[in-house]
């Protein structure tokens, strides 16, 4: 069995310039609530980098979303994911 | 590599023996067997590398099932060493010579083997075994007399235990024994008083002796492993034992039986093998009781993992004891739960109840705090 239950799930999102979601699956974003950055593995060959944005969409949902900026070939994907 | 003078290095807390060595180092006078300091005095440049004793079992394994699968009833020796009885495949085969051929075909990798009317001479054969030449056949007649020119340094790699391996084959030499028609010539009471049991074995063997052959009973295989994202020790370990756990005990071969021993292996960040069995006082198939007697042997472990596998070695009756004459509500409950479970598999399938189990609930990275595991009908 490979998924669990906070496995990260693809999603489409519209950035801004300074790599901030704008919107997501089609969903204005209201406001970003938190920002985080995690960085792991870097002493492995396969270093983890995500950046993590916590945000309230229009529709009032509040959702986590993720940039992986690291390697290929998720580099630049967005991903959603329970936090 | 092999070209190289290699040697397996000594395990942590068995005797400062090395174990098997490369052609390049038995070029140097290095032998398996020969303690770790009389090694590095006879080739200084020695390699000595960590022993990964769950893979090289895991060899021996595939060794075994490819020889079972000639027909052959096979005994396990040391690890890739497996020892069959010719006679009964005489009439599939004919003679000892096409039995050899056919072994030697279904392991496909190359091999050494070898026939005689002992184990010590089937080994001896295997031994002086050449590439590309036909298996080595020694008859009853001249057993007796290349047993007696062996020398006792053989007994390092027939005695069982490590320790007598160690300590029999070169006390003998220290006395002055240096062939097994030496050793047979002594009288077995001296020989008795001196080594005891080992000693005894040993003499067994030159005086061309045998147990009979005890092979092993085929079985299906119930293992799982787990990749562990990163070196991992302490609670993440446990978490993952638990896992794996749940996952033997969901293995579709077990078919009810309760487990009675087990075997935890675990291949090391650092390189090479750990493993550990360990035996339950009753065979049980409660995750918790299999959970407390593996956990502790996890503090063991030498270093951090990469790998961590689980074994079921040894299977008991089914079921998990009497049932209770009344049953509390909560085993009711669980009862119906249970019930639920089958019903919802039986109409979606096998995947379609499984349990939530906590990995790592700290855990920067959302996706290992949690992982999904088969649910057990208990």
């Amino acid at each position: 069995m490979t998924t669990g239950v906070y496995w990260p799930r693809p999603v489409e999102v519209v950035a801004d310039g300074a790599g901030a979601p704008r919107s997501i699956a089609a969903v204005e974003v209201e406001a970003i609530r938190e920002e985080w950055l995690v960085e792991d593995r870097w002493w492995t060959p396969k270093s983890l980098q995500r950046r993590y944005f916590e945000v309230v969409l229009v529709d009032g949902r509040s959702i986590v979303v993720f940039r992986e900026p690291a390697e290929p070939p998720e580099a630049g994907r967005w991903f959603e994911q329970r936090a | 590599m092999l070209g190289r003078p290699l040697a397996l290095a000594p395990q942590a807390g068995g005797p400062q023996v090395i174990g098997e060595v490369s052609g390049a180092a038995e070029t140097f006078g290095v032998k398996p067997g020969m303690r770790l300091a009389e090694a590095l005095g006879r080739c200084p440049a020695l390699i000595l590398i960590a022993a990964d004793p769950v893979r090289s079992e895991a060899v021996a394994e595939q060794i075994l099932r490819r020889l079972e699968a000639i027909g052959a009833a096979v005994e396990p020796g040391r690890p890739g060493e497996a020892f069959l009885a010719v006679e009964p495949l005489l009439g599939l085969y004919r003679t000892p010579e096409r039995v050899l051929a056919r072994a030697r075909q279904a392991l496909g990798a190359p091999a050494r083997v070898g026939a005689g009317p002992t184990r010590l001479c089937a080994f001896t054969a295997a031994r002086r075994m050449r590439a590309r030449r036909p298996a080595l056949v020694i008859g009853e007649r001249v057993a007796r007399r290349v047993v007696a020119e062996l020398p006792v340094g053989i007994l390092r790699e027939r005695l069982g235990d490590e320790w007598e391996r160690a300590d029999v084959p070169e006390t003998l030499e220290r006395l002055g024994v240096r062939t097994l028609g030496e050793l047979a010539a002594l009288p077995a009471t001296a020989v008795a008083d001196r080594f005891g049991e080992p000693g005894m074995r040993a003499l067994r063997m030159a005086r061309g002796g045998d147990e009979p052959l005890l092979p092993r009973r085929p079985h299906e295989e119930i293992a799982c492993d787990l990749a562990l994202p990163e070196a991992a020790s302490g609670q993440q370990l446990e978490r993952a034992l638990e896992l794996l756990i749940e996952r033997l005990l969901a293995h579709p071969a077990r078919a009810g039986r309760t487990i009675r021993r087990l075997r935890v292996e675990a291949a090391l960040a650092a390189g090479g093998g750990w493993r550990v069995e360990v035996t339950l006082r009753s065979a049980s198939a409660a995750a918790e009781r299999l959970a407390l007697a593996l956990a502790p042997k996890l503090a063991e472990l030498p270093s951090p993992a990469k790998r961590l596998g689980l074994r079921a070695v040894e299977l008991g009756p089914p079921g998990a004891g009497q049932m209770p004459l009344a049953r509390s509500p909560e085993d009711e409950r669980r009862g119906r739960l249970a019930e639920a479970v089958r019903q919802a598999r039986a109409t979606a399938g096998r995947d379609a109840v499984v349990r939530v189990l906590e990995v790592d609930p700290e855990s920067r990275i959302p996706e290992r705090r949690a992982t999904l595991t088969p649910w057990n009908d208990r």
